[in-house]
């Protein structure tokens, strides 16, 4: 009897081992991007001081002028940085998920600007010293270099683009002018290869030109890759369709999917599609929605709640429109566990990838705990799905309804609230566990505020952003 | 960010930037002694073709020195093309008649200019070596 017994334990351990390691490598693999992400920067300068050495620095001109270059390389090396981070490389999806991804590539793009902005002023400044000129007198001579008026243009185009992408900007826009305007910084890095190939010395010959020509080849090509031919070719291949709409509440549809050979796509509950629907109003508008369901060979659900224009049309969709997809991405599934226990927080729609991801685990009773709140009845989306699988799987299930507490800084409900309800008391064993949230924005932040106030580390939180 | 990141990137970026400036520095180092001896005459360099124009200078050698450069063309394809020229010309007529050869360092901003300004010196000079 002993060997039955002891038995789950040895599994267990060999599943939690398995995730600590799993973590790790992940970590590791974060951590190299992230190193070589920093160290090309400071290649692109060595390679400059390696083929020009201390000369180049002789006067103050000379320096102003280097310095100058300098600022253009990095700021270029930056700019190819975030076209990878923009290009949803798999292995980049997978170490550090998708979100992460674009928040590093947000963090670069005013530094970029900036270096490039320098870039132009310090050579302008640097070739009238050299001249004896003012900068103003010096502008007609550097427009009139080969290839000069086009990385002016550039430039101009990368501020465009970098302005309406301030949080401020942004929000005053929809999201496809912004988009349609941040597709112009490729047109931007075209324009601005040619003058580094020809006026850039440091990228004329040798050893350096061919580093450069490798890393352009890397950003483009993964862009062209995995944002351009993967997704035609999967979307060709799968031939998905909706299938059928279903109501599941005001504003709230679950859409079926039916397409060909769909567990080749290997989708984990948790990851969310872009998805495009061609239909005459909507193909233009690509939707990021998870999968509120394990799909099976031939069918998918997704479950959408009209948050702008563009997914209220999606109610209406015609039977047997024509779904256009990318994905799947995100690392807000059972792969990113590092921990023996399960936590689960959602609210609103974000209980769809939450649903999936519950539903793809493979759960020892006991081992998950699942809260879902909602401000109304109205809003407990799938809550019946969710609850007939804790049941089956032996999970702990709870809800929390009502708006939240006045004063703003708490996720609960003013109920559960003077009833001195806490993270804790719903996940006694929280030290332990992964906690995977997905809701609106702000409610997310204070969930994993209160979270990290009870000490869980980084590692053990999950999130899902569901506003973009 | 993780201290593991921040580490290892300023190592590796400490690295990379010390092995460049090692390079430039040693390879960009003036040689200052000129193998064999000149005979004295005027002799004219081949004229280099680089994209801002053409180049090529003319050596004067006296007592087996070289004792002056002549440009005879400089870049001149645009106002800025001249500009460069009249900066870099002068300082590599000095530079060349102190080391002697034709192995000096590169002008900044000028890199065209420079090596087409030593690449026809080290025509002339090859000339008054035979």
């Amino acid at each position: 009897m002993t060997a039955t017994v002891s038995r789950p334990a040895v599994i267990q351990r060999t599943t939690a081992q398995n995730r600590v390691v799993q973590f790790k490598r992940r970590s590791a693999a974060a951590d190299a991007l992230a190193i070589s992400a920093y160290t090309s920067a400071a290649i692109a300068v060595a390679l400059f001081l390696a083929a020009h050495g201390p000369n180049q620095f002789g006067t103050l001109a000379a320096s102003v002028t280097s310095i100058g270059i300098l600022c253009g390389l990095v700021g270029a090396d930056f700019v190819l940085i975030m076209l990878v981070l923009a290009a949803r490389v798999p292995l980049i999806d997978r170490a550090v998920g998708h979100d992460r991804a674009m928040a590093l590539h947000r963090t670069l793009g005013k530094p970029a600007l900036y270096l490039l902005l320098g870039h132009g002023l310090l050579i302008l400044t640097g070739y009238a010293m050299a001249a004896g000129v003012n900068p103003i007198a010096e502008i007609g001579a550097l427009w009139a270099l080969p290839d000069v008026p086009l990385a002016i243009i550039a430039l101009g185009l990368f501020i465009t683009v970098v302005v309406t992408s301030l949080v401020a900007v942004r929000r005053k826009f929809p999201y496809e002018f912004w988009h349609a305007i941040h597709l112009l910084s490729y047109l931007a890095v075209a324009f601005a290869i040619p003058h580094q190939f020809s006026e850039g010395g440091v990228l004329a010959a040798g050893f350096s030109r061919a580093y450069w020509v490798a890393l352009y080849i890397v950003a483009l090509g993964s862009i062209l890759v995995f944002r351009f031919v993967l997704p035609v070719v999967r979307s060709i291949r799968h031939g998905i369709r909706v299938s059928a709409i279903e109501k599941v509440g005001p504003d709230v549809v679950n859409i079926y999917l039916s397409g060909r050979d769909l567990k080749a796509l290997r989708p984990a509950g948790g990851q969310f599609f872009v998805w495009r629907f061609f239909t005459g109003s909507t193909w233009w508008h690509a939707h990021p929605i998870s999968l509120s369901a394990s799909p099976s060979n031939t069918e998918a659900r997704i479950t959408v709640r009209a948050l702008g224009n563009g997914s209220a049309r999606l109610a209406k969709l015609p039977i047997g429109t024509r779904v256009w997809f990318e994905g799947p991405y995100g690392i807000f599934t059972d792969a990113a566990r590092t921990s023996p226990k399960l936590a689960i927080v959602a609210a609103g729609i974000g209980v769809t990838p939450v649903r999936a991801l519950f539903e793809h685990s493979r759960l020892a009773p006991g081992e998950a705990t699942v809260l879902l709140r909602a401000t109304s009845e109205e809003q407990s989306y799938l809550w019946d799905e969710l609850e007939a699988l804790a049941k089956q799987r032996g999970a702990n299930f709870y809800t929390m309804v009502g708006p939240r507490a006045r004063g703003g800084d708490t996720w609960m409900s003013q109920l559960d609230l003077e009833r001195h309800v806490s993270l804790r008391s719903a996940f006694p064993d929280l030290a332990n566990s992964d906690l995977y949230v997905c809701g609106p924005q702000a409610w997310t932040d204070l969930v994993v505020e209160d979270a990290r106030a009870n000490g869980l580390p980084d590692h053990q939180i999950h999130t899902e952003r569901f506003d973009w | 960010m993780k201290t593991r990141v921040v580490v290892g990137s300023a190592i590796a970026s400490l690295a990379v930037l010390v092995t460049g400036w090692v390079v430039g520095t040693t390879s960009n180092i003036p040689v200052a002694t000129s193998a064999t001896k000149l005979a004295d005459g005027k002799y004219t360099g081949d004229t280099e073709q680089t994209r801002y124009g053409a180049v090529q200078v003319e050596i004067t050698v006296s007592g087996g020195a070289i004792t002056d450069v002549a440009a005879l063309q400089l870049t001149n394809a645009d106002s800025r093309s001249q500009e460069i020229s009249n900066t870099a010309a002068p300082i590599l007529r000095d530079e060349v008649l102190k080391a002697q050869t034709a192995s000096v360092a590169t002008v900044s901003g000028a890199t065209y200019t420079t090596e087409g300004y030593l690449t026809s010196l080290q025509s002339a000079l090859d000339k008054a070596k035979a």
